[in-house]
């Protein structure tokens, strides 16, 4: 299977990458949502996960997952929120725009982990 | 009515110690000391701002030193290897996420920035008040988290 990493920071990116990493994942990743949707049309196939931060210049991460869900093409596409805005209201923002499951920052693998279960991206006591 | 008291020394405890356990402490070997540090250190900050119904900033001050711990430890290379960007991408991200955290403490709608890194440089933030304040010291490095409330709005009643 294949994910996305899309976060402005690098350390960010790179610590998602690790934990999709060793839970089998191809990953790629882009740094703001316009670069995420850039890559995405150049691709035969979307991947089946976006690990998707919200605050992000060019394109946030909210912008971004309306822009998905309004392309059929991508409509098998899992997206996880994975931001600091933890406010039930942004939440419920994320969730009815689009978004399949929401981690707040900071993060374990654990918590990662246990989210793509959920989804049934990978099976229950996976580790990374 | 909610009530928004706003954060408070012990919700930045709370804040620092679960972004030490998740990125720069994992084993629980190299914890965040609660100690006021003998020499401040204000070499690097990193900062986020909200507008809106709060206004104001947090703001992560550090010696070089430290920074560069964090940004190796986030970014998982040896301290050596640590360069400028890794510094500006790992601290930002560090006030990125304790902003974000202090965020949901205080009255909404409130927006927040992208984060703000300044190394070897004086940062000022004119017209505020210090809300709360942690300070301790992390590989015998200072760190110092600050939220800082626009003065207009602090003075406001409510």
């Amino acid at each position: 299977m294949r994910a996305m990493v899309i976060d402005d920071s690098r350390a960010m990116r790179l610590i998602l990458k690790r934990i999709a990493g060793q839970l089998g994942f191809e990953v790629s990743e882009a740094a703001n949502g316009r670069e995420a949707i850039d890559q995405l049309a150049a691709m035969d196939t979307p991947p089946e996960l976006a690990l998707v931060d919200w605050n992000m210049p060019e394109m946030n991460g909210l912008e971004f997952v309306i822009a998905v869900r309004a392309d059929p093409k991508y409509k098998q596409m899992t997206l996880m929120m994975v931001t600091t805005e933890g406010e039930q209201g942004q939440i419920v923002r994320a969730l009815a725009a689009g978004a399949h499951e929401y981690v707040i920052k900071p993060f374990t693998p654990d918590a990662i982990v246990e989210k793509l279960a959920l989804l049934g991206l990978v099976p229950n006591g996976a580790a990374a | 009515m909610n009530v928004h008291p706003g954060p408070t020394e012990e919700d930045l405890q709370t804040i620092a110690e679960q972004v030490w356990a998740s990125y720069l402490d994992p084993d629980g070997s190299s914890p965040l000391i609660l100690l006021p540090p003998e020499k401040p250190s204000r070499e690097v900050s990193a900062s986020v701002s909200m507008t809106g119904a709060w206004r104001g900033h947090v703001v992560i001050w550090t010696s070089a030193t430290a920074s560069r711990h964090a940004a190796a430890a986030l970014l998982g290379v040896e301290l050596e290897d640590v360069t400028v960007e890794d510094v500006t991408d790992g601290l930002g991200e560090l006030a990125n996420i304790i902003g974000g955290n202090v965020k949901s403490l205080v009255i909404g709608p409130t927006a927040l920035s992208l984060p703000h890194v300044l190394i070897s440089g004086e940062s000022g933030y004119p017209q505020v008040v210090e809300v709360c304040k942690l300070a301790g010291i992390w590989r015998d490095e200072p760190i110092t988290i600050s939220v800082l409330q626009s003065a207009e709005r602090a003075g406001r009643a409510g």
